[in-house]
């Protein structure tokens, strides 16, 4: 439209000076209707002129209250004008193949090599009114659809918000890592130790100026690893609370900057309900450790969780010890015994092309791109796990033929970010296991008769 | 020690004063042309509030098309008051959003309309076009400045104006709305409000007459010249009556509402009245009025209740989806 106008500008200028020219010439009423229409294109251009001053005008007026829409590997945004209310919609695919080595294969009845859709989730995330916000995850990876995460937040300030519904339990530091950015596909088998989802309400916030966040809250309860099945089994609840502390994160240059670290627990009771003991799994995901199907628990449950995180650079590493301790009975009138099963991690990663590691996850510096000769980044990971079981387990509360006493588990990885939102992640696993006394020489269970050792590879697209 | 307590007392007095006064802060929305009037009028409320309460106050003022500015305070904008330019974009804050009470008109004289205005058209200096009434602006070739009587409450006042004239002239509404179909014709521009008008018309100097509120036309004169444009006084036009209403429900959530009423209540008063007559608007007080002769043009003026049997019904049949502007505007 400007291009016109100004065509039309320099048209009318060559009018102008035509007739100027011409002037002699012509008689003054020709005269007169060429200076008419002269003036009668002037008049048009300004009101072409003015139009477009106008639409510019509105648009301009109408911007701040033009709600926003934002597509990026974050997902897609639709905001509200002010951003006080906003909804935003991501995903994410993992998909993983699993290859086990020295396994007797089929001829031992372990069909366990193949791809696996490990997870395929739709996120919705929403806020409200700026202090109220929502978060609904549905996840159709594994065998069945289900709903993983849905809650709601009120934050009546940063440093006090209260969370209701269905989320992780604050406890395992791993657990509370984005399911996309932990350093192996896989959490680690000192994972099997904390609760997954529960339903519940807790409080938190950040205090002291951001270096310390606290969660305190009452959930219903479930076992080791377990998630909710939306019901309880009793009338009794499990406290949660968790302090965690990043004392230097102001303190800019210093080595302890990304230090930080805390420690979480729980407690609670049950009432001799059955179903409500946990199974252990390995790094490929079989079940090591397992009650016996007529245990059930009665009497106090708790588990106490210090954690570490540190970040420098390309340098991360993560750490945790759990201790969790369950009463249980052999049968509704057993003996009951507390049996406090134990686990840590120690896990680290390097990002070999100079991106910060993060808790948060590695944003490549540059995206993979052949035609630029761009490569994305690159991240090697070690980690080291055990989780030992109470040896006052077995026999009566679990099978020493059927399950192990100890797992011990080496991870090495390499991670390969794409993009922010694409990665592909090759882990090698090796996992060794002990008996309890009195265990045959060759357990009844196929995967725990050698060192699981597995490659797992994944795909994984996540925004 | 008498000296002592009494200097004492002075200073806790002085303290006490300190604490107890407040600063207050009032948003007026207003209509486009108002700007330069409420200026000078709220330099002197806020002086006469700080006489008589010792408190502050500080007016903001947002002003636009007056359609628009009343959608605005609906949709949210927390207007402590609103001065626009016609009754029925009150009423809206009523019949949409039960802002305000449904007889919001009779809190204050004269059906809350302070002062009042009429239509008039401003023409360049020398009226090339020979502009004398509102038949000339539908002649061929005749560029006519309006606003868009959808969001400006001065265009609706313009169009009603024409309206009645022609219906008088010509003897019906369908004639009147044939003659008020072939005056927008000539308009080039639809401007959002009045002052936008005005700038279409005197700074992108399109069109050749401007139908315009008297005060702005007058407005013109003063900043930008008698010697550059002239005002032309049709033989008939309408009484103007900008109305004015304290928003209640975001006075009582503010907790404003005693200094807003107190911010209408003075432009009644005697100095109210004369801002406004300076301003150019017409005050109820006639012997305010007096004494601004040349500010006031003489001319034949109906009422809307007259001719139109009242805003409710003028917005009904011309401006509402589907009214009279509707059906000789659509392309």
């Amino acid at each position: 439209m400007r291009n016109f106008i100004r065509t039309g500008a320099a048209l009318l200028t060559a009018t102008a000076f035509t007739v100027s020219l011409a002037a002699a010439p012509v008689d003054s009423s020709e005269l007169q209707v060429l200076r008419d229409q002269v003036q009668a294109l002037q008049q048009q251009l300004k009101v072409l002129a003015r139009q477009i001053e106008l639409k510019e005008e509105a648009a301009t007026a109408a911007a701040p209250a033009t709600p926003k829409i934002t597509v990026n590997d974050k997902g897609v945004t639709f905001a509200s004008a002010d951003a006080a209310n906003s909804l935003r919609l991501r995903g994410l695919v993992q998909l993983d193949h699993r290859a086990f080595f020295n396994d007797g294969g089929a001829a031992a009845g372990l069909n366990n090599n193949g791809f696996v859709l490990r997870r395929a989730r739709v996120i919705a995330e929403g806020v409200f009114a700026k202090n109220y916000s929502f978060q609904l995850v549905t996840e159709f990876g594994g065998s069945a659809v289900s709903i993983l995460d849905a809650n709601f937040n009120i934050a009546v300030s940063p440093a006090l918000q209260f969370k209701l519904g269905k989320f992780k339990a604050p406890i395992g530091l791993e657990h509370l890592q984005s399911d996309t950015w932990t350093f192996f596909n896989e959490r680690s088998i000192a994972n099997n130790l904390v609760p997954n989802r529960d339903l519940g309400i807790t409080a938190g916030g950040d205090i002291l100026g951001g270096k310390l966040n606290y969660t305190v809250g009452v959930i219903n309860g479930v076992a080791d690893g377990a998630s909710t099945t939306n019901a309880d089994f009793d009338n009794e609840k499990d406290f949660v609370a968790r302090l965690f502390a990043t004392p230097f994160k102001d303190s800019a240059g210093s080595p302890l900057q990304g230090l930080s670290f805390g420690v979480a627990a729980s407690y609670g009771r049950e009432k001799g309900t059955a179903g409500r003991t946990g199974g252990y799994r390995t790094d490929g995901q079989q079940t090591f450790f397992s009650y016996l199907a007529t245990t059930i628990t009665d009497g106090p449950n708790w588990r106490i969780s210090p954690q570490l995180d540190y970040r420098n650079g390309s340098f991360g590493l993560l750490g945790e010890y759990t201790v969790s301790a369950v009463n249980v009975r052999p049968s509704a009138t057993g003996l009951k015994t507390e049996l406090q099963n134990k686990a840590w991690q120690l896990a680290a990663g390097y990002v070999l092309t100079g991106e910060n590691s993060s808790y948060a996850g590695v944003v490549p510096v540059t995206n993979f791109d052949y035609s630029k000769g761009t490569w994305g980044a690159f991240e090697v990971t070690g980690r080291f796990a055990n989780v030992k079981i109470d040896d006052a387990a077995f026999p009566l509360y679990a099978s020493a033929a059927a399950s192990a006493n100890e797992a011990s588990s080496l991870g090495l990885g390499l991670n390969w970010y794409l993009s922010k939102a694409v990665a592909f992640k090759l882990d090698y696993y090796q996992t060794a296991f002990d008996f309890a006394a009195g265990a045959p020489a060759v357990p009844t269970s196929t995967a725990l008769r050698q060192d699981e050792k597995a490659f797992i590879t994944r795909f994984q697209l996540a925004f | 020690m008498k000296l002592k307590f009494f200097l004492l007392s002075l200073l806790a007095l002085g303290f006490a004063s300190a604490a107890s006064a407040k600063t207050v802060e009032l948003l007026n929305v207003s209509y486009d042309p108002t700007r330069e009037f409420y200026v000078e009028y709220n330099k002197a409320f806020a002086a006469h509030w700080k006489a008589k309460n010792g408190d502050d106050v500080t007016i903001k003022q947002s002003h636009g098309g007056s359609g628009k500015q009343a959608r605005g305070v609906i949709d949210g904008l927390p207007a402590d008051v609103v001065t626009l330019a016609l009754a029925a974009d009150v009423d809206a804050l009523y019949d949409v959003a039960k802002l305000i009470p449904k007889d919001w008109q009779k809190r204050l004289p004269d059906n809350s309309a302070p002062y009042t205005s009429t239509i008039v058209f401003l023409v360049r200096k020398g009226n090339p076009k020979g502009i004398k009434d509102w038949d000339d602006l539908v002649k061929p070739g005749v560029g006519v400045i309006t606003p868009n009587p959808k969001t400006s409450g001065g265009a609706r006042w313009n169009y009603l104006a024409a309206w009645e004239f022609a219906k008088r002239k010509l003897g019906s509404d369908d004639a009147a709305k044939a003659f008020v179909a072939k005056l927008f014709k000539n308009v080039p521009v639809l401007d959002s409000g009045a002052r936008g008008s005005t700038t279409t018309f005197v700074q992108r100097e399109i069109g050749d007459v401007a139908i315009s509120w008297e005060n702005e036309a007058f407005l013109v004169l003063k900043e930008f010249g008698a010697d550059k444009f002239e005002i032309v006084v049709p033989s008939l036009s309408i009484l103007a009556e900008p109305t004015i209403s304290v928003v209640d429900r975001v006075v009582k959530k503010k907790g404003t509402a005693e200094v807003a009423k107190a911010y209408l209540d003075y432009l009644y008063t005697d100095e109210g009245q004369e801002i406004a007559a300076r301003n150019y608007y017409r005050p109820r007080n006639q012997a305010i009025a007096a004494k601004y002769p040349g500010n006031f043009a003489k001319l034949e003026l109906f009422t809307i209740d007259a001719a139109f049997g009242g805003w409710a019904q003028a917005q009904k049949v011309h401006f509402a989806d589907g009214g009279t502007f509707d059906q000789i505007y659509a392309k």
